[in-house]
């Protein structure tokens, strides 16, 4: 029989199924802790696809309304330059 | 649920795991209790520098040379990845007086026998590519090192609980049982723990625990704010810091009488790249109470300031922004030790932007004081009645 093939979570940083369940099983129970034993959600994409995902596993063992997500904007990227140059121009 | 241990620990940061593990492996029986879960405070916000230059010459930085001893070995004696890196650092100068102050602390630190130099503005450039023209030079250790201090959170939970340690997450202590000026134990949300030692490493909600002995202790939360850029090829040299960042870091009311907004809001430069690339830029100080949120203000001053010292960075993209509530104490030295008021309640926190640092020695320290009532340093400095 061949082997499983592993199911990605989150893509970006290439976090399987079965290591966010060994982070579950570890003791995590929000997203953040998740993320902190896994690195999931820390990609280009901040956990656009994966976060969905990790939520709906985490759900079958806390009561979701309690759970924060713990997002650290910005959620789409910035430029350092346009953040420094928005700067100058108020400035001027 | 009703417990019985011969240690209680509060608090599942870098520290309290620290020390976890070190008793444990002294063969004490240890709970460690964390409100949220691991690294979930100023452990899991942080930057990743293991910088020894940034310490005063004394017994803070002979901790954190203690400290990087460890760290050579750690991962091996972990048995997990903590991505520790010997990268060597840089302490960048921008103006002469920053020059002349760094060249004090350099001569000092020499003394103590700590490997660092200063360098021209040309030596610099050739360690670290994208500097401004106008820098005075820079300081270079190879000493200085990174980690991924998550990763070290959870690697000494993991290792504790190999050696018997108990850890709880989840769980909020609400009291602190005493009866005679002695401690018994703790109340948690999930029940009472029967101890007669317990462990304060809280960070910066330490004095909020030590109220719930009767206990004043004057760490106050310093705010950290941090940006992290997209994965980019090795850039980074190892770790950098700017001399205003010392500045900031022990003169707090120097930079409180500036007009500059990046100055008052305490910005110094922090640099490093992580192991899968994304460099990390911080950091701002900041008194604003137990507030993490990340502010633009904040944001933008840092990323001024750090573009201004190395415009190297100006074109990438940042994709994610935190903030962390660093341990502040008026000295920048840690509180370690035995309160005298109440028997069995031990300190361990304050270690404000060192706690990755020094998690290593301070579980060392503390393991030995209290396991064996002395330590390899000279602990008096960690005593709180210095503040009185």
């Amino acid at each position: 029989m061949s082997e499983k093939k592993p199911v990605y979570i989150c893509r970006c940083q290439e976090i399987t199924e079965d290591d966010i369940k060994k982070a579950i099983e570890d003791g995590a129970r929000t997203v953040k802790g998740v993320k902190n034993r896994t690195g999931a959600t820390m990609g280009l994409c901040q956990g656009r696809t994966c976060r969905k995902l990790i939520e709906r596993m985490l759900a079958r063992y806390v009561d979701m309304n309690e759970i924060k997500p713990g997002t650290r904007p910005p959620v789409r990227t910035v430029k350092i330059d346009d953040m420094v140059k928005g700067e100058e121009v108020e400035n001027e | 649920m009703n417990k019985t241990s011969e240690i209680v620990i509060i608090g599942g940061g870098v520290i309290g795991t620290s020390i976890a593990y070190n008793l444990s492996k002294k063969g004490k029986k240890v709970i460690l209790v964390e409100k949220g879960d691991l690294a979930f405070g100023a452990s899991g916000s942080c930057d990743q520098e293991i910088i020894l230059q940034s310490k005063s010459p004394g017994v803070h930085l002979q901790m954190a040379m203690r400290s990087a001893e460890i760290y050579k070995t750690l991962e091996d004696e972990l048995n997990h990845p903590i991505e520790y890196k010997n990268t060597g650092g840089m302490i960048i100068i921008e103006t002469e007086e920053e020059m002349k102050t760094m060249e004090g602390i350099v001569e000092k630190q020499k003394k103590f026998g700590f490997n660092v130099e200063i360098l021209d503005r040309n030596e610099a450039a050739k360690l670290q590519g994208g500097l401004a023209e106008h820098l005075q030079g820079s300081t270079y250790s190879p000493q200085d090192a990174h980690i991924n201090s998550m990763e070290l959170t959870i690697g000494y939970a993991n290792a504790a609980k190999k050696l018997g340690a108990e850890v709880i997450l989840n769980t909020e202590v609400t009291g602190i049982k005493q009866e005679n000026r002695k401690i018994t134990g703790v109340q948690t949300s999930d029940g009472d723990i029967d101890s007669e030692i317990v462990i304060n490493c809280a960070g910066a909600w330490a004095p909020a625990i030590a109220q719930m002995a009767g206990i004043n202790i004057p760490i106050q939360p310093r705010r950290g704010q941090i940006i992290i850029t997209e994965e980019v090829p090795p850039y980074v040299m190892g770790d950098i810091l700017s001399a205003r960042y010392i500045a900031a870091k022990y003169n707090p009311d120097i930079l409180k009488n500036s007009n500059d907004p990046g100055i008052k809001l305490g910005v110094g430069l922090a640099l490093s790249q992580m192991e899968k690339g994304n460099i990390m830029i911080g950091a701002t100080r900041e008194f604003v109470g137990y507030d993490t949120s990340v502010t633009r203000e904040g944001i933008k001053e840092i990323l001024k300031y750090a573009t201004r010292l190395v415009p190297g960075i100006r074109d990438l993209n940042i994709i994610r922004v935190f903030a962390g509530l660093r341990p502040y104490t008026p000295d920048g030295l840690p509180v370690i030790g035995f309160m005298e008021n109440v028997e069995g309640f031990f300190m361990a926190a304050g270690h404000e932007g060192d706690g990755i640092a020094l998690a290593p020695v301070t579980g060392e320290i503390v393991s030995d004081l209290i396991i064996d009532g002395k330590t390899f340093i000279d602990d008096s400095v960690f005593d709180i009645k210095r503040f009185n």
